[in-house]
């Protein structure tokens, strides 16, 4: 698909250097963020979101994944898949795809393996692995050429069979990791991604439940051009600790699963919180997914009840109001009632709900300085 | 009305027939020559704008031959009847550069008025997207049928024998229903003329056909002579008006990404050009009002290959995405050696809306932050992709056109 032509005559082009993926050795971008400057800086990102152009690290994994998409290691393109709004009081999106369930298991079954053992010697090619997120040192964040992963980072892994337009998954890539189930430092760099992607497009799952995986986390990201249902819906704050952590927690009314918004312009407050939040939940066996979003401002939490027939959860995109359809047939008879009744099936009961509430907002205070 | 000054002087004629010479190879005129139709040239950059040329179909349809007509303004088929609306519309149409159609009543040599589809459109240079010359197409408009008229009133005698010959001519649409008009003898029937004048007429989608392939085959043969000369013209125009607007929220998304590049419509004829980035803008020189609803063939030039041309068009038929390098030409004539990705964009439903064109100066030297050029561009794909999928309540990317 990529030609170089020659041009004839005069005109001609200057040697390019070589790009980073194709000198010897070099498997990897490096992706490092610059150093956080406590203090002012919440101010700072609050004033620069929303007008910005794309940032480095948006524009990176984009150009990544189309890349891994135009050398056509995806299963599908997931852009020929139609969309559509079920028009009512929740505007549910339900995808038609008819390639994605078959695959899904295969995928997942991936990340049973440990990620991290990339090696320059390594003969496997790793053309899914578009770029490795860490800490870094320097005021400004930087793109540099690595051989391996570092320890302590998080890997960018494309996903061939996509929900969304650039679906990814983001794992650790320690390989020295403890089998420990929820990493908060981890959290924190998924977090802080979050906020440096810096697109309202860009949305970040976790899934806790799906029994596939159960020692590894794990998270998912796609590019929703729309609003998810799930936050144009309602919402009550529970909480309000504006004054002194700046944590705040909403419920969300109205919709058919019950679930909390915890929201912060500190990114570390929210990464405590939410933290601890999950760590408790996971403890206690409780089903449940997060969705980060709002430039990782907002993290939604859906507590789910496990179906006691199938034992399985929805997955994140499905609790925010996104369906994805195998066959034509359910994807054109697709209802709002129907979807709602799927959710309420998954969501949680009255009582468990206020325990949680009443969890949350007590972590919540905990937490405030 | 200027006053009829005969042929002009042995310099003035030069310097007319020059406007055309000097754009496209001397056979040009035998070629304008030999096409049928009422149309005249006119040079927008001469003092007066001047008519230039004026085909042999003129003189049936009006009295005038070319060498009354040569080196005066258009204006002087206009008369006192003439709606001052229509003219300003035509006005507007060339201050702005756009093609337009509009029926206007006009005067022959003798002071007879008839009503005529007047067709005007730009013809621009394709390389720096100036306006050469303008293209004034005149068709005749016949009495319409008097079915809706009052009752009271009588079908004057001579419309009903037009409208013979109207549906009669009508039929093979192509033809000289302005020639039955000259024969008639004006005297004695002013009465039905002005009867006539002061009804305005209503051009028929035929007659607007006929303007309009009228129009395509002068493009076709000014391209054909002008490619001797190097120069390559094109008849689209260069604004917006015509163009459906995206959504502003669509405008906003793209609004948004750094890199320099185009939209082009896939479902408009000759996809044009429906967004252009800040980037692009500064990269080529060109303002947004110049290149929206154009080809992006406004920046090949000499030196540009065809063969990759050509596979650009083959990689759009297949919905194939491609990266060439091109030789392609600033606003300012200056050549730059082009990185050029196009890749076929899909709307919420999965269909192919678009093309993006991203393109990237290889003479400069940029900052891809380790990544290749090829890559970094690929960037502003995907970010393109991802607006172009948003699905607003109703569905539709476009806003509901007027």
């Amino acid at each position: 698909m990529v030609s170089a032509t020659k041009l004839e005559g005069e005109y001609s082009f200057h040697g390019k250097n070589p790009p980073l993926d194709q000198s010897e050795g070099v498997k990897l971008h490096l992706y490092r963020f610059g150093i956080e400057h406590h203090g002012n800086d919440d101010l700072k990102r609050i004033t620069c979101i929303d007008q910005a152009s794309p940032t480095l690290l948006d524009t990176i994994i984009l150009s990544q994944w189309e890349n891994f998409a135009r050398e056509g290691h995806l299963g599908y393109d997931v852009t020929t898949c139609k969309l559509k709004v079920i028009e009512g009081e929740r505007n549910f999106v339900v995808q038609m795809n008819d390639k994605w369930d078959s695959f899904l298991l295969k995928e997942y079954g991936k990340f049973r393996q440990p990620l991290g053992c990339l090696k320059p010697d390594c003969t496997e090619s790793h053309e899914e692995l578009l770029l490795c997120i860490a800490q870094g040192e320097k005021d400004v964040p930087e793109v540099v050429p690595s051989a391996t992963p570092v320890n302590d980072g998080v890997l960018l892994i494309a996903n061939a069979y996509p929900v969304e337009y650039g679906h990814i998954f983001l794992v650790p890539s320690a390989t020295n990791q403890l089998t420990s189930f929820w990493d908060r430092r981890m959290f924190g760099l998924i977090m802080r991604s979050a906020s440096e992607v810096n697109n309202a497009a860009f949305r970040v799952f976790f899934d806790d439940g799906t029994s596939i995986v159960p020692d590894r986390m794990f998270f998912e990201a796609c590019y929703f051009a729309n609003p998810l249902p799930v936050e144009s819906a309602s919402t009550v704050a529970i909480y309000d600790g504006k004054a002194r952590s700046g944590i705040r927690v909403y419920e969300i009314v109205d919709y058919p699963l019950k679930a909390l918004v915890f929201t912060s312009n500190n990114v570390n407050a929210l990464v405590n919180v939410v933290s601890e939040v999950s760590s408790t939940l996971h403890e206690n066996k409780t089903a449940y997914s997060l969705l980060i979003s709002n430039h990782g401002r907002n993290v939604c939490l859906f507590p789910q009840a496990k179906s006691l027939v199938t034992g399985c959860c929805l997955p994140a995109w499905e609790c925010c109001g996104y369906f994805v359809y195998g066959t034509k047939a359910d994807f054109d008879k697709a209802s709002e009632t129907e979807i709602s009744d799927k959710m309420a099936s998954f969501s949680f009961q009255d009582d468990a709900f206020e325990d949680l509430k009443n969890l949350c907002c007590a972590i919540a205070d905990d937490h405030a300085m | 009305m200027e006053s009829s000054g005969g042929a002009p002087p042995a310099e003035e004629r030069r310097l007319l027939a020059a406007s055309l010479t000097a754009r496209y190879s001397d056979w040009v005129l035998e070629e304008l020559d030999e096409l049928p139709g009422s149309f005249l040239l006119t040079d927008p950059a001469m003092s007066g704008h001047p008519i230039v040329y004026a085909s042999r179909g003129l003189a049936s349809l009006t009295g005038y031959r070319p060498r009354d007509v040569l080196g005066r303004n258009a204006r002087l088929f206009q008369g006192a009847a003439t709606d001052r609306a229509a003219v300003a519309g035509v006005r507007d149409a060339v201050r702005c550069q756009r093609a337009h159609q509009v029926a206007i009543l006009n005067y022959r040599r003798d002071g007879a008025p008839h009503w005529v589809l007047l067709h005007v459109a730009p013809v621009f240079h394709a390389h720096d997207g100036r306006v050469l010359h303008f293209l004034a197409v005149q068709v005749p408009i016949a009495a319409a049928p008097r079915r809706r008229a009052a009752p009271c009133r009588r079908p004057p005698v001579f419309a009903a024998c037009r409208e013979e010959a109207r549906v009669e001519e009508e039929l093979p649409c192509a033809s000289h229903a302005g020639e039955a008009f000259v024969d008639i003898d004006k005297r004695g029937l002013e009465t039905t003329r002005w009867l006539e004048a002061g009804e305005p007429r209503v051009a028929s989608g035929c007659d607007k056909e006929k303007a309009l392939s009228t129009a395509n085959s002068i493009f076709s043969a000014l391209n054909r002579y002008s490619k001797l000369t190097g120069l390559v013209v094109c008849g689209k125009r260069c604004d917006s008006a015509g163009i459906p607007a995206l959504s502003s929220s669509l405008n906003l998304s793209l609004g948004r990404i750094k890199q320099s590049f185009v939209l082009t419509d896939r479902h408009l004829p000759d996809m044009p050009v429906v967004y252009a980035s800040d980037a692009f803008l500064s990269l080529t020189g060109y303002s947004r009002e110049e290149i929206l609803g154009c080809n992006c063939r406004f920046l090949n030039g000499p030196g540009t290959s065809l063969e990759v041309l050509e596979e650009i068009n083959r990689n759009i038929c297949c919905e194939q995405a491609c990266t060439v390098h091109l030789l392609n030409y600033r606003k300012d004539g200056l050549a730059f050696p082009d990185l050029l990705h196009v890749s076929p964009i899909r709307n919420a439903s999965g269909k192919v809306a678009f093309h993006v064109w991203v393109h990237l100066d290889e003479s400069i030297k940029h900052d891809f932050n380790g990544l290749s050029p090829e890559v970094w561009q690929l960037g502003a794909v995907g970010a393109v992709r991802v607006a172009v999928r948003s699905l607003s309540a109703s569905g539709s990317l476009l806003r509901p056109s007027q």
